[in-house]
This record gives C-alpha cells, sequence and structure tokens, in this order.
C-alpha cells in the first residue's frame, strides 16, 4: 500500500498562525549569496523561531520589491516548511504619509478575509516605515487587524540570523498587573467622582462607575437627570476635573442654569453676540458657548432652554459651530456638554416643549441621580462630608456628641424626613446646626431644634391636615367617611384663604356661577357646612401651630 | 496507558520521540506530562511536533494536545502503515531525529517504504548523516532489514533545507552480538563547506590533524560543496573498523573558533580509539530500541550516557522487559537484553 502524506496536513490541535507583515526593504534585503544567512533578517526570522509555527505568511510589499519578495518567500520555505508565503502587493505613493498608508492598510484590513474563530494573527510592526508601523498599531488596536502585535528583534552578542520575538497582546487586561493597575485608578476615579464620600448606596455607587468609565473614554455628551439638589451640578464639576487630571480637557468648567437665560438675552448669552447688533450691545460678547471652548459646558435645566436656543445648541454640539447674534460668521467652539434636568425630557418632547432630536442626542448616556430620600443609607457618610466643609469653610470644627449625632440619623434615615431639597437641604441643615452651635459639639437639644425646623420646611401639606383635624376635633372626623373628608379638607382650605364666605364660595361654585345655575353661593356654602356642624367662624379661628 | 514525567531522565525531544516509537512498536497508548519541563523554552519546539506528526501519519496514531509550546500531550497508536512518505522539519531540525521516531515502526511493517526527508543534515544536537548512514545503518541491516540511507543535499544550521531518501525493507529482527569492534581499515578526516571560506576546513583539519598526529596525511581532505547549499561547516572524523564505523563530528557556528570545535571533535574520535568498545557514546542510545525489538543480542559500549539511561527506561515500561549494564574489566560496559 502507497500513501504519500505531506507532513503539514496533518491535523493537530493548533488553531493555524497566520503572520501578517511588510517586507522589509532594508532589513530583510542582502547580498543574495550564503552570507545573508548570517544576517538577521526579520521577516526570515519570524520562521526560524523554534518556538512559533507560522501557517501563512502575508508578506506586504511594494511592486519594485518584487524581486527581494520572491528570495524571501523562497528563504522562508527553507527554514520553514510549514509556513505558506504569500506575498501581497500594496503599493504607497509615499510611504510616509500617514493619511495613505492608513487608508491603504485600512482598506486591505477591511476586504481580508480575517477568521479569528479559525486562525490566531500575527501583525508583524518591526519592518516598514515607522508610519506603516504606526498605522499597524493603530488598525490592530482599533480591532480592524484582529491580532496580536509581533515584534522581532536581532539577539545580542555575535550576529546571528534566528533573533528573538515576543507578542503583545493589546487587549491590556489580559495583563494581570496592569489590570490591576487600572482597577486601582477607576475605583480612584470614582472616588474621585464621589468627592471621595464612602456612599454605600449599591445603585448610586454603580452609576458612579459608569460615569466614570463614560467620562473617561468618550466625549459625548452626558445627560444627568434628577431632582434639584441631588448633586447634578456638582457631579458635572467632578466629572471635568476628573478629565482635566487625564489631560482629557485643556479648557474651564462653564456652568449655566437655563432657567436663568430669558428671551433674547438667552441666545445673546449662550451663543454671544456682536457690538451694535441690538440696543445695549456696545461690546462684542463671547458668549457661554464659547467661553467654554476646549472645556466643559454645564448646561442646568436644560429643559427651561427656549426651542430656538435647542436648535443652535444641537448644531453647536454636532457640528462644533454656531451663529452669535448680529453676526454673519459662524464661531467655532469645541466643548464636551453635560446637561442636567429635573424634569422628564420624555413628557417635555412630547408636548412638543423640547426638541426630539436634540434629546436623541443627548440620551446616548442619561445617568438619573437619585434623591437623597433614596440613597438613605448615604445620609451618614454626606453628613460627615458636609460637617468638613464646614470646617474647611468656616475654619472652626463642629462635631456631634453620640447621642445627638444616632438622634439626628436616626430622624434623617426615617421615613419621616422627605429630604425635598436633597443634598441642599442637608447642607443647609448642618450649616444651620454648625453656625448655631457655640461650643463646638452640637447637641441633643440642637438636634432636636434643627428636626423641627425641617419639619417645617417640609411638612406644609401635614400642617394644614392638622388645621383641620383641629376644627373637626378626632371623634367627630373619624365619622367622616375618606370619600367626604377629601372635599371637605378643600373647601376648610379655601376658607381659610378667603376674607368672607362670599368670596369662598364664589371660588368653591365657579363652574356652577358661569353657567347660572345657581346664584348665592355662600348660602351654598354655609349649608354644606352645616352638614358637619361647622360655621363660617369655627373656620377663622386660629389654631396655632404651625403656620 | 503509560504516563511519563517528560523532565525525568534526559527530559528533552528524545523521551518523545522513544515513547512514540515504542508506543506504536507495542500499540501501547501514553500520556507525557511536564514535556521538556526543565528546559530554557520547556514544552514541545517545532521539530518535536514535526517528528510525533510523523509518528502520528505513519502510525495511524490519535495526539491530543500536539501543539508548539504544549507540555504535555495523549498519544493513542492506531496500525502501522508502511508507503510512501515526505516529512519536511523547519528550523534546520534534524532529519535524523524525524528517522529515528519512525524507522524500526516501519522497518518492521509488513511492507517497504521509502522516506524522504528535508532539513538539517548537518546540524548541532543530532547525528550527522555520515553517523546514520555508516554507523547505525551498517548495525541494523546486519539484525535482517535493509535500510539504505542517500544524502541528496546537505541541511546546515540556521537554513536547513537539506535532503535525504530512505528505503526500508522490512525483515523479523535477530539478535546479534556487537562486542568486538575489529581490526581498524581506514581513518578520515572531512571538512566540509559550502559558502564559507576555504580557510575555515583548513584551520579544522590542522587542529585535528596535531590531536590525531599518528593519522596519515592523507586521510585528511576538505569537501566543498556548491555555495547555495550554504552557509554550513562540519568537520567529520571517522574511524572504519572490521565490524563498526564510529563517525564523530563538529558543526561550524558564528563566534565559536573553527580550532575549538576540530579539537573537541579530535579528542572524541581519540578517546573512542584509545578503548576497546564496540559502540561509542550515541550510537549506545540508538541501539536500544532494535535490539529490544530483537528481544535479545548484546553490545559492548563506552560510559552510559544519559540518553540511554532514559531510553533503557522507557524500554522497560513498554515491554516490561529491559537490559542488563554490566562493567567488563577493561572499563567498558556490556549492554545485555535481560529479558523479563
Amino acid at each position: 500500500m502507497i500513501v504519500s502524506f505531506i507532513i503539514n496536513l496533518y491535523k493537530n490541535d493548533m488553531k493555524p498562525l497566520t503572520v501578517l507583515g511588510f517586507l522589509g526593504s532594508t532589513l530583510d534585503a542582502g547580498k543574495f549569496d550564503a552570507g545573508r544567512w548570517n544576517k538577521w533578517r526579520p521577516s526570515v526570522s519570524i520562521c526560524m523561531q523554534e518556538d512559533l509555527r507560522v501557517d501563512r505568511f502575508i508578506l506586504l510589499h511594494g511592486s519594485h520589491h518584487r524581486r527581494l519578495a520572491e528570495i524571501v518567500a523562497k528563504d522562508i520555505a527553507d527554514v520553514s516548511p510549514e509556513t505558506a508565503v504569500v506575498p501581497h502587493t500594496l503599493d504607497f505613493d509615499d510611504a510616509w504619509d500617514f493619511e495613505e498608508v492608513y487608508g491603504k492598510l485600512l482598506d486591505f484590513a477591511r476586504g481580508f478575509p480575517f477568521d479569528p474563530d479559525a486562525e490566531d494573527y500575527l501583525i508583524h510592526i518591526t519592518t516598514g516605515t515607522h508610519v506603516a508601523q504606526i498605522c499597524l498599531f493603530l488598525l490592530t488596536e482599533a480591532r480592524y487587524l484582529p491580532g496580536r502585535l509581533l515584534q522581532t528583534q536581532p539577539q545580542r552578542g555575535a550576529p546571528q540570523p534566528v533573533g528573538i520575538w515576543n507578542s503583545i497582546d493589546l487587549d491590556l487586561s489580559r495583563y494581570d498587573s496592569i489590570a490591576t493597575r487600572f482597577a486601582e485608578a477607576s475605583a480612584e476615579s470614582a472616588s474621585f467622582l464621589k468627592s471621595g464620600i464612602e456612599t454605600r448606596n449599591p445603585a448610586f455607587n454603580r452609576m458612579i462607575e459608569e460615569i466614570e468609565q463614560v467620562a473617561v473614554r468618550s466625549r459625548a455628551p452626558i445627560l444627568l437627570m434628577g431632582p434639584t439638589g441631588a448633586g447634578k451640578s456638582q457631579l458635572a464639576r467632578k466629572v471635568y476635573e476628573l478629565k482635566k487630571l487625564r489631560h482629557q480637557l485643556g479648557g474651564p468648567f462653564v456652568e449655566v442654569n437655563c432657567a436663568t437665560l430669558k428671551g433674547d438675552s438667552a441666545t445673546s448669552a449662550l451663543f454671544g453676540h456682536r457690538k451694535g447688533a441690538f440696543t445695549g450691545a456696545a461690546q462684542d460678547r463671547p458668549g457661554l458657548l464659547k467661553s467654554a471652548d476646549k472645556g466643559l459646558l454645564f448646561l442646568d435645566e436644560i429643559g427651561e432652554l427656549g426651542l430656538d436656543e435647542q436648535a443652535m445648541i444641537l448644531r453647536a454640539i454636532e457640528e462644533g459651530r454656531f451663529l452669535p447674534v448680529g453676526s454673519d460668521s459662524e464661531t467655532r467652539s469645541d466643548f464636551q456638554l453635560i446637561a442636567g434636568t429635573n424634569r422628564d425630557l420624555v413628557e417635555q418632547v412630547r408636548k412638543g416643549r423640547f426638541r426630539d432630536d436634540l434629546f436623541a442626542r443627548l440620551n446616548l448616556w442619561t445617568f438619573s441621580l437619585p434623591g437623597l430620600a433614596e440613597r438613605r443609607e448615604d445620609i451618614a457618610p454626606n453628613l460627615d462630608y458636609e460637617l468638613e466643609r464646614f470646617a474647611e469653610r468656616e475654619g472652626s470644627r463642629v462635631t456631634f456628641n453620640k447621642e445627638a449625632r444616632e438622634r439626628y440619623l436616626a430622624f434623617a434615615e426615617g421615613h419621616d424626613a422627605k429630604w425635598q431639597g436633597n443634598f441642599r437641604d442637608l447642607a443647609a441643615s448642618v450649616t444651620r446646626m454648625a453656625t448655631l452651635n457655640t461650643t463646638g459639639r452640637i447637641d441633643v437639644g440642637a438636634v432636636d431644634l434643627e428636626i423641627k425646623r425641617l419639619g417645617t420646611t417640609w411638612h406644609t401639606d401635614k400642617s394644614e391636615a392638622d388645621v383641620f383635624d383641629r376644627i373637626l376635633g378626632r371623634d367627630q372626623l373619624a365619622e367622616i367617611d375618606p370619600f367626604d373628608r377629601v372635599q371637605l379638607a378643600f373647601v376648610v382650605k379655601t376658607c381659610r384663604a378667603c376674607r368672607s364666605l362670599s368670596e369662598a364660595g364664589r371660588q368653591l361654585f365657579a363652574a356652577s356661577r358661569e353657567l347660572r345655575t345657581s346664584t348665592n353661593d355662600a348660602d351654598r356654602l354655609r349649608k354644606y357646612l352645616a352638614r358637619f356642624n361647622l360655621t363660617w367662624t369655627d373656620l377663622q379661628q386660629p389654631v396655632g401651630g404651625y403656620r | 496507558m503509560i504516563t511519563i514525567d517528560g523532565s525525568e531522565g534526559e527530559g528533552g525531544g528524545q523521551v518523545l520521540r522513544y515513547a512514540c516509537a515504542l508506543s506504536l512498536l507495542t500499540g501501547e497508548p501514553f500520556t507525557i506530562e511536564n514535556i521538556r519541563g526543565g528546559r530554557e523554552k520547556p514544552g514541545l519546539m517545532r521539530q518535536h511536533v514535526t517528528a510525533i506528526e510523523a509518528a502520528c501519519v505513519i502510525g495511524g496514531a490519535e495526539c491530543s494536545g500536539l501543539a508548539v509550546g504544549s507540555n504535555s500531550i495523549s498519544f493513542r497508536p492506531g496500525r502501522i502503515t508502511p508507503g510512501d512518505y515526505h516529512f519536511a522539519v523547519g528550523t534546520a531540525g534534524s532529519t535524523a531525529l524525524v528517522l529515528q521516531t519512525v524507522m524500526v515502526p516501519l522497518m518492521l511493517a509488513d511492507a517497504p517504504s521509502r522516506l524522504v526527508l528535508e532539513g538539517g543534515t548537518h546540524a548541532m544536537a543530532a547525528p550527522p548523516f555520515e553517523f546514520i548512514e555508516r554507523t547505525l545503518l551498517s548495525v541494523i541491516n546486519r539484525m535482517g532489514p535493509t535500510v539504505t540511507a542517500r544524502l541528496v543535499r546537505h541541511g546546515f544550521f540556521p537554513r536547513g533545507g537539506g535532503r535525504v531518501e530512505i528505503d526500508i525493507a522490512p525483515a523479523p529482527l535477530r539478535a546479534i552480538e556487537c562486542v568486538e569492534r575489529g581490526a581498524l581499515r581506514r581513518v578520515s578526516a572531512t571538512a566540509i563547506i559550502a559558502g564559507v571560506p576555504f580557510d575555515v576546513g583548513d584551520r579544522e583539519l590542522k587542529t585535528a590533524a596535531k590531536t590525531l598526529a599518528d593519522w596519515p596525511a592523507d586521510a585528511f581532505g576538505i569537501r566543498q560543496l556548491p555555495a547555495d547549499q550554504g552557509p554550513g561547516n562540519a568537520l567529520l572524523l571517522e574511524a572504519e573498523f572490521d565490524h563498526v564505523t564510529e563517525v564523530m563530528s563538529a558543526f561550524g557556528k558564528i563566534g565559536i573558533p573553527a580550532e575549538r570545535l576540530a579539537k573537541t571533535a579530535a579528542r572524541r574520535i581519540a578517546g573512542y580509539l584509545a578503548c576497546e568498545a564496540f559502540a561509542g557514546p550515541y550510537l549506545q542510545d540508538q541501539l536500544l530500541l532494535p535490539f529490544a525489538m530483537a528481544r535479545g543480542g548484546s553490545f559492548s559500549t563506552v560510559k552510559l550516557s544519559q540518553h540511554t539511561l532514559t531510553a533503557a527506561a522507557l524500554v522497560e515500561r513498554f515491554l516490561g522487559a529491559g537490559f542488563r549494564f554490566v562493567e567488563r574489566p577493561d572499563g567498558a560496559i556490556m549492554v545485555e537484553w535481560a529479558g523479563s
């Protein structure tokens, strides 16, 4: 039985390896005599490594180096019968022209039938012009070339042809020590974004980690949603500082609350104007967008912006250009945008008050900052942070005594604390306690007073209910159906706000009045109140307590 | 299933080649772990992969884990199929080492085979073609089979590209006694040069002649090959006796002076000439496999090499029987099949 085999057809456990690289017009060249074998020639040396088996070598070369490519291919066949050399002609008008080289290599990479599941790839970057090497690096990093980089170099000491090789995986997560450093840096940045506050709310911490990644890797707009005082402005400033630390931004931080911008002056404030554009435009004004050039623009309450300004902002984000008021030439500004809003922008878009195209542009990286009430576990660390801030600001350190701190936190973390103004409320609360204190130590008494004050701030609805309680009395209230109670509460509230029975009647029966079905509103109201044994006078008495 | 620790004994590629050959001959599968464990670059190198692939091809074997850099393989032999085979070794890896893996299995097959081997023929860390042809095959051919080798083209480090053709006519192996080497018939010192200065060969011969002062002047000669087979240089020192021929060699390498390598080779052949043993240090481990398959015979040899001890241990694991080593009064070692 006669069988013929070529050794490389035997199936083994190796994924075939393809090397892609330029023919080195200098390094791979040499006199065509035996002496060339004493010289290190990178392309040939790749195939002389005892621990590297190359199954295919895509050898890129210019047309005028065809002869050299043939010699190199033949020499590779000697030292590496396992390797199939595939010469590929790639001509550059100027191999040092970045644009041309990158463009042609990108075309090559897009057209090449890579199959990373079935084959491994090594991209040889020792040969070719430096520009070609940079382009190969960039294309590999961008994964247009789905492989590892391959570097070769001659061995030190006596000249010898084999040299040494090493491969570089640009997936940095594969290197343990680098990955650890990245994780540390990332944790540091996240902590930086949180101003060093050891927040415990898992959802908030996860969101900060995401913002950190987006901030470091992207220049796209970021949209911060959340109620007033949730910390949007502070976070935007921290993102700016982080990007500045990483040398990703050079310009300033420009913050503007769109709610404060109205009408023509809004356009002028944002986009600037030329001298004489309108009455009072005595000077050129660059505008906030121009001021934010190379920096970060934080547009808070972006939902308050007029539709015209929204259109201009969109163009400024997308093209980096806008037209100042009264100018006939566009101005350029390259800024990173962070927008803040406490409104539901989806709803605003539905009502036609916010442009859907601008919303779509902003809605790439959207983060919802929870209010303080949804992050009760973060109140304690934020309390310490506020005390620290107070100390820095005022130069005097104030602390809680143990009992007082426990009392305050029990209230602050409990469900009675509404934290309607979020961090703003907490900051104000700490400032009050610290300022009113003379001993440097906040005690239980001070905390109790502060809890009362906070109650006053938040519990306006509840105080109405208290008035209602006092007027009717608990026993009588218990006999009224909840169905009636709501109506009665509104009637009581209206009556107490009005100067006379008639005025209250007019307000309460306004619709009937229009239709002229009833004319004696005062009488109608009196009868209604009588059903609950109430008179106008009952409602006018002062009830004390909160008002 | 036999499990082998690849770092034990000689701890290199020899363990792999010997284990593959023994596995094909006995039908016993094996697993080898920690391949080349103590070496600078551990795991399988390209030429090892090629040798194992060759064993797989001629023996219908399956091998898992076979990849460059692999630290462990499992080899399951199949049926040996004689025929025409063409194996090419990269990195100027030795054709002799591929032959070592497949020759004995093929010479015990039921039909002749013809091998074309490409790669290194005169490269470091492996016996040169002349050793295979004159030293090893002349003993093999006395055991029954007829194996002939032809050097078509030289292959030197680093280029390789050499070509050797082998014809194997199988026959049952018979046990033979190789105790006496007989009378010295002829000596020769040949410096082969290809694409390197003539002067290199000249200096090698002059240096060798100093150590081998009693060799006749006409025993020394330079053989110049076409430059396109080079660059390459080998010094071959040959001593032909009635019953055995020994070939010692040295290979030129950049950075190593011709004088130094010639002196080393000359001292080796002089050392062999000074003793009485049949097999020199490189023949001894190559004889173990055919003698083991013959289940008998004996030979005398010089001090045992690590390769030989490793090969003897593998033979015992696969065959359950082995060799006995007895020192003779003259210092030579008698290697005898001891059976089980």
